[in-house]
Order: C-alpha cells, then structure tokens, then sequence
C-alpha cells in the first residue's frame, strides 16, 4: 500500500505523531480515505485535513522518530541471572515501558504478563472502526509474539497477575512466581459495570477481544442497539454504531451527555450531531436491570418501571483500577494504584506504574498523551538516569464524534459557570474562570 | 519453636460444646496438639508415611479439640483450626492431611442444616470419636470444567440410588463415612443437578490403591458405589452446587495448614544442621532466613483470610487460591532446600527431610493442585461477556 521510496529529494518518509490520541501519520502511506495519496509529504497536506481518528488538524501533530532501535538481545533461554523488569499488561503502557527501556539499554531483562495475547492495537480506534467498516485484523498492528521478539522480551501472554510480594521482589501469576529488579504496573482499568447489569447480556468496549466479539455480533446485520452511558465512549460508540447502520438508542442518566465535562450549549451541539445521524437520546434514564426475552432480544428495565427492548446492549459506564493486587501488597491506592506525580513510583520500593491504572493527586487520568511521557519518566528511574521527571497536564481531549466534534482544555469544575466567548452556527467557543484565571475552555 | 500464632482469642463456648470439649480455648488447643505433634506423632511420622493409619492419633487430635473448632459451635475458630493443622503437619504432613480431610468433612454436616447430620453424629465426628473423609475431588474439578462428574444419582422413591466408582478417596475404611457429590441424571441421560451426601463406607465397596510414594498412611481407598441409596437424612445438600459455593474458599483455605507446616518442619531441619554445616550451606539458595520471613508473610495472610471464610467475593476466593498456590510453592522450595541443608543426612531412608519433599509433593497436587489453582485464578479473572459468536462464552 505504501509508496515506494520518495524520490523528490527530501529524504526518507517521515513520520508524525497525533499529539491527541497517538495517531502516527506515514508519509508513505500517506491517508487514502481522507484524501491523501500514499507518498503525501507532511508539508503538502492541506490545512483542513483532519486526524483520521480524533479529528484534529495538522498543526497538533508532531514529527515521530523512531528511536534508533538498539540491537536487541536475542531472548534469553537460560535462566536470567539478574531477574530483570517485569511489566505487568501489555496495552499501551506496558509496551511503551518496554520500548523506552529497551531504547537505551539491549539487555536488561524484560517480561511482559499480560492477561491478553498481547497484541497490539490503537484503542481509540474502537470507538470509530465499525463506522469504517474495519475488522479485528485491521486493527491489529503487530502480534505480541513480534514484538516481544522485536524488542528482545519476553512475552508471558494469557496470563494474570495475581499476588505480589514487595518485600521479597516477587510476583506471582496464573503461570508461576517470577522475581524481578524492578516491576512496572501498567495493567489498566476495567468497565465499572453496576451489579444490576448482566455482565453476559450487555458488551462493554475497553479491549480488542471485547470489541471483536462485539463486531462479530453487529456483523451480521443491522441492530437495534442501546448503550448505556453517555460518556465519552458511550457518545463515540453512539455515532460509530449509527454510521455502520445500526439503530442506536443512548441512554443517560443525566438530562444531557457527558455533564461533567461539557456545558449545556456545548452538549446541545453534541447532541444535535447525533441526532442528525438517527441517534436517539433518553437522557435522565436509569437502567435497572437486563433480561433475555424469549424473542431473543434483551428487555432493559428503567427506573420510572417502563422497559425498552434492544437487540444488542452496551454499557459504556465508565472504567475502575481494579485494587486486588496492590491493595494485598500494602500498596497505596487511591481511585487508582498511588503514584508520585514527579516520579511515578507507587509506595512500594522498586515499583512504578503508570497509564489507566494510576491516579496522581486521587484522580486518574485514562487518555493516550501522557503514557508516552510516563513511560519514559520509569525507563530512566529503572536504568539509573536522571530524569526531568513527569509533569502532569491535563491532555486535550476531542471528543470523536465527527457529527459535532469538541475539543476540551484544561480541568472543568463541574458546576461551575461557562461563559460564551463566540457562538455562530459553525462554531461555539467557552471558557470558564476561576479567580480570574481560564481553568478551562472549549470549541464545539 | 512454634511461632507465635496470630489469634483472636475465644473464650470456649457452653452448652452443646461444653458437653464434648470442657476446656477449648485458644490456648488450650493449640498446646494439646503441639504437644501430641512433637510427642507422639514425631515418633511415629516414619511408620505413618509408610502405611500406619494413625487413627489413635487423631482421636486425640479429636479430644484436644484440633478436629472441632473451626465449626460454627466452637466458635467457628478457623484461624486456630489451621494453626493446629500446621503445629501436626510440623512433625507429619500425612496427619495434617487427615485432619483437613476429617475437618471439612465436619464442616459439610454443620453446613448441610440437616438434623441427621448435625446432632450426635457431627459430635461424635468433631470430637474424634468417629472418622471420616471428603470425597469432593472429582466433583470440585467437575464443577471448575475441568474434568466429567464421576458418580451418578437416579431419583428414587424416597431418595436417589447412586453408582459410580471414583479412584482415590482419603481417611476412610470400614466403618468411616466421607461426604460425596453425584451428578442426578434424568430423561436423557443430561444431569440436571447435583446431590451432595454423606457416604457410608459399609455400603460401599472399598478397593485398594496402588502405591503411593509417600503418605501411606491415609488410609487411601477406590470407592465403588452399586444402587447405593441416598436418602434424606444422608443428604448434605441437594442442589449441591450453592453449597459448594459457600464453602469452596473455607474448604481451600484449611488446606493451607498443610503447606505451612511442612515448610515450619523443613525450617527445623535446616536450623538442626545450621552449626555443624553453616559454612557451607550459606552458598545454598533458600536459606532458613529467607524462607522463614516468606512463611512468616504468608502465615500471616492465611489467618487473615482465616477471619472470613465465608466471604461469598470473588476476590476473596482469588485470594484464597493465591495462598493456597503460594503455601504448595513454599512448602516445594523449603523441603528441597532442607534437603540440600542436610545433604547425605537429609537423603537417609528414616530422614525427614526426604519424607517432606514427598509430603510437599503431595500438597503440590492433592485437589486443588497448583494447576487447577491457576487454571481457577485465570477463570475469575476474565471479563464475563455475551455468548456472541467471538466472545468468550
Ligand atoms: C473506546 C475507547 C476510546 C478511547 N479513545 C481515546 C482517545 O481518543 N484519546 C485518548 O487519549 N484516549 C482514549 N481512550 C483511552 C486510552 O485508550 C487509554 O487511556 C489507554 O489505551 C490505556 O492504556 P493502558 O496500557 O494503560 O491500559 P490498557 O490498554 O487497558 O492495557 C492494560 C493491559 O493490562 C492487561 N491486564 C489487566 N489486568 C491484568 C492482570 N491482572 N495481569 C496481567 N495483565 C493484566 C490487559 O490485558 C492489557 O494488556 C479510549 C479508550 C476507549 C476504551
């Protein structure tokens, strides 16, 4: 698919970053769908292109070098001498630990234990690839298995952290007891599903599998669908779903979506977008409880004691750090695993973590920008190099619905007054203050 | 010496239990059975790990209380249960697994709620005056998938007629009961429950073992069961499932007593040769520092976990098996170190140190084994989602 090498002189393809959601621009590849032929050089692309995945335009990307890659040792069949880092998941964070690591140093030993296969994928891109008609392998970049061998790791796929010893370096998993030097959290959230859904009538999107067992069931032919929550994912999927032809129903438990993050004006935007593309929204509505019809379908019964019947559900209710394994080791933990916010290391001695596990201050933050910076905080500390350290920021957020996109900056106090600063039909503009000072703004 | 056991203390109850054990407190019990564990049992461990059931034995394990304190009626004291548990496996792991076996087995008949089972017949068992085992093994890999239910009930008038034969079922002989779980089959040959019962050797036929490589004395048997009738007041629970569900993580758990004692027993023997052979076993890896402050940790885990045994959380029982997994995994690495510790002596046919690699080879893969503890940890922490055609059932 890509163009073959570039002969008008300027070098080799290059590389660029989607500063928001991680998005790599190759100018080889360039991005047929939205315009640009293989062999489209960063310079030549027009103002008005947008990212692919959140809809950003070109002046948020930045170049992306591939680091010099090290030669990697060959992976070590012997025991190890030195029991090495161990990193616990094996999304974006635990290969991005990996990566800066294995950048700077062949041969430390590093495993990864992951309770998936490993592969990897770019999760934003769930919650826009059936509108794209994309498949499970189309959003698979590179198995596990390739990756472990590309950066000299060891990969111990469908396995399960399940205990840790800090005092003794050693961590025990559904497929033995490994010591490490240093050991690296990065094994995420997981859907924070109410008691009173039925976990195996309503899907939840946080992972590859998760979704391709989903694509699997929309596959087959045009649903009626209803998700709950009206989140950031929950408003993604909505669009995607619609845009694939399904009919979608989202359900709020507030009057409006996302009401912590967006004003009423803004959220008014939103969901003018969504009903433009058949999304119906039932806002101030509680689900109690699913049920399987006879029919097949499945009943969801609302608070008010009327029901609604879909044939596929989906709750989109929000993620929790998982607290088993770090609360049994004395770890702190907050909302998420408790890290310094310069450093990244847990209250525990030799053990880091970073990603959608952590939360700085009792706030997690679940978004790709910072991971990267993260991780290259913990691979320096491991290796022994001074470090500027993390600085935390609030990433931009887009959200990626293309029917309305928003772009939030800053931390919004929910409740708090949003001042207008422009509002015309193309475009709203607010901001809000406290003390004087912009705390956040937004464009819709 | 035995280390200090972490417990809340109980005073011992009246009433019904006064009537069987006068004196049950904490201390009591834990003193009565380490003194029969370093008196009698230490002598007899050899003769035990080669075929001698030791039934007296456990009868006074019965009367000092070590068999009975865990129940609901003395307190439902499991934290002081498996430190008596450890304080027998200490000197002879094969008696602190008859005590396991003999302990849920009293646990089935005080939680079955059945009047048949809960009167004299629990007393009598509680208090070692009579024996019995569990026969739970292929059932409890049945119900995790991992392998088919091996006994079959039919209705019956009045009750169920069961047959089957299942290969090794511990602590049972002539005149010994076990509790047992059988698939109740209907139209069609499906199963469509099952029946949970207390099982009475006399009406079983009893089929030797082959041997075993250590642990003999067990009193290990093939159980084969001819339109064996079941009727109500055999019956522990009936579906047996929800009452395998309660008491799965206490059945667990009490195994741990086992594994601790095991590796409390290698401990000794590498303190014993510590003197004379220090110089050069500080270049072994495993030292008794290093496996003492582990035992140390995880002992203390395990009476934690020990204060709620009936959590119904799935946490709670993923933190279980994980004990569970780490006490067979220390109790492998310190009976092989005090091996290594002792050298030639340790390897001597009337050793213990070469009897406990055997017993902790046994706490590795007795039910659930460290494989089938993995395999269940695995198992609780997917993400159940729908049956769609790429999703996990
Ligand atoms: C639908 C969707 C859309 C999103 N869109 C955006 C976006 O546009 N922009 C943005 O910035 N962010 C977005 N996010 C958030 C972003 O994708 C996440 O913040 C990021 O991927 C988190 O990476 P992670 O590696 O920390 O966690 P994960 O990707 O969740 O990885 C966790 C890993 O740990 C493993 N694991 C879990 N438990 C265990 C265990 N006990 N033992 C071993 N392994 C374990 C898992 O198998 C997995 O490999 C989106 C998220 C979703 C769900």
């Amino acid at each position: 698919m890509s163009a073959p090498e570039p002969t008008d002189g300027l070098g080799s393809w290059k590389q660029f970053l989607c500063r928001a959601c991680g998005l790599i621009y190759d100018e080889g590849e360039g991005d047929p769908d939205g315009g640009l032929p293989p062999g489209t050089r960063f310079a030549d692309i027009p103002d008005d292109w947008a990212c692919p995945i959140c809809g950003v335009t070109k002046a948020d990307f930045e170049p992306y070098q591939r680091r010099t890659r090290v030669a990697a040792a060959p992976v070590a069949i012997a025991p190890q001498r030195r029991p090495g880092v161990v990193i616990v998941g094996a999304g974006l964070a635990g290969w991005s630990t990996a990566e800066a690591i294995r950048a700077e140093d062949a041969t430390i030993p590093i495993t990864l234990v992951t309770a998936c296969d490993g592969d990897l994928y770019h999760k934003p891109e769930l919650s826009i690839a059936l509108g794209r008609g994309l498949s499970p392998a189309d959003l698979r970049r590179e198995t596990g298995v390739e990756a472990a061998s590309r950066l000299g790791a060891r990969l111990m796929s469908e396995t399960f952290a399940i205990g840790l010893s800090p005092e003794r370096h050693s961590l025990r998993t559904t497929r033995g007891t490994l010591p490490y030097t240093h050991l690296v959290l990065a094994h995420g959230a997981r859907p924070a599903l109410p008691a009173c859904l039925d976990p195996s009538l309503c899907w939840r999107v946080n992972d590859l599998a998760a979704w391709s067992g989903l694509h699997a069931e929309l596959a087959q032919k045009p649903r009626n669908v209803a998700i709950i929550g009206a989140g950031l994912v929950g408003c993604e999927l909505a669009e995607d779903l619609a845009r694939a032809g399904h009919t979608v129903t989202l359900i709020g438990a507030e009057a409006r979506p996302l009401p912590e993050l967006l004003p009423e004006q803004a959220a008014r935007r939103l969901l003018a977008g969504l009903g433009g593309l058949g999304v119906s929204f039932l806002g101030g509505t509680l689900v109690n409880g699913l049920a399987r019809r006879k029919e097949g379908d499945i009943a969801l019964a609302l608070a008010d004691g009327t029901s609604l019947v879909a044939e596929t559900v989906i709750a989109a209710t929000g993620l929790a750090t998982p607290s088993r394994l770090v609360r049994g080791a004395g770890i702190a933990f907050d909302k998420g695993i408790a890290v310094d916010p310069a450093t990244l290391r847990t209250s525990a001695p030799d053990i880091f973590a970073l990603g959608d596990c952590i939360s700085i201050a009792g706030s997690p933050c679940r978004y790709i920008e910072p991971v990267a910076r993260q991780a290259q905080v913990i691979a320096r500390a491991i290796l022994g190099w001074e470090s500027p350290g993390y600085a935390h920021a609030a990433p931009v957020i887009r959200l990626k619905t293309r029917s309305a996109p928003i772009e939030l900056h800053g931390v919004p106090v929910a409740g708090a007054p949003w001042h207008v600063t422009e509002e015309s039909e193309r475009r709203l503009a607010m901001e809000q203050r406290q003390g004087g000072e912009v705390v956040a703004w937004l464009a819709a | 010496m035995a280390s200090a056991p972490a417990l809340r203390l109980v005073e011992a109850p009246i009433g019904a239990a006064s009537a069987v054990g006068p004196d049950w407190t904490d201390e009591a019990v834990l003193a009565r059975t380490t003194a029969i564990a370093e008196g009698p049992l230490s002598t007899a461990a050899t003769s035990i790990d080669h075929g001698d059931y030791p039934l007296d034995i456990m009868g006074q394990l019965g009367a000092a209380g070590a068999l009975g304190v865990h129940l609901d009626r003395h307190g439902g004291r499991f934290g002081l249960s498996l430190a008596a548990m450890q304080a027998a496996s200490r000197a002879c792991g094969a008696t602190g697994f008859l005590m396991w076996c003999h302990d849920v087995c009293g646990l089935y008949l005080e939680q079955s709620g059945n009047p048949a089972l809960t009167g004299a017949v629990l007393d009598d068992h509680l208090t070692g005056r009579t024996f019995g085992g569990t026969a739970l093994s292929n059932p409890m890999k049945a119900f995790a998938g991992i392998e088919p239910i091996l006994l079959r009930a039919r209705r019956v008038p009045g009750g169920y007629r069961v047959s089957g034969m299942l290969p090794w079922v511990s602590h049972i002989g002539p005149g010994q009961y076990c509790g047992a779980i059988a698939g109740v089959v209907g139209a069609g040959e499906a199963i469509s429950h099952e029946i949970m019962f207390l099982l009475a050797c006399d009406r079983a036929e009893l089929r030797p073992c082959p041997q075993f490589s250590g642990m003999e004395g067990t009193s290990t048997w093939g159980l084969r069961l001819d339109e064996y009738f079941v009727g109500q007041d055999d019956l522990i629970a009936d579906p047996a499932r929800p009452f395998i569900g309660r008491i799965r993580a206490a059945f667990i758990l009490l195994q741990c007593g086992m594994g601790l004692g095991v590796t409390e027993g290698s401990l000794d023997s590498m303190h014993a040769v510590e003197e004379p052979l220090g110089h050069v076993n500080q270049f072994l890896h495993d030292r008794p520092d290093a496996i003492a402050a582990e035992l140390a940790e995880l002992r203390a885990r395990v009476i934690r976990l020990a204060e709620t045994p009936f959590e119904g959380a799935t946490d709670y029982l993923i933190d279980v098996l994980d004990a569970r997994a780490q006490v067979a995994e220390l109790a492998l690495r310190a009976s092989q170190s005090a091996l290594l510790h002792q050298g030639a002596r340790g390897y001597l046919m009337s050793a213990a140190p070469q009897r406990r690699i055997r017993e902790a080879h046994f706490v590795a893969i007795v039910t659930p084994a460290i494989k089938h503890l993995r395999w269940e940890m695995a198992r609780l922490s997917q993400d159940i989602l729908p049956a769609a055609t790429g999703g996990r059932a």
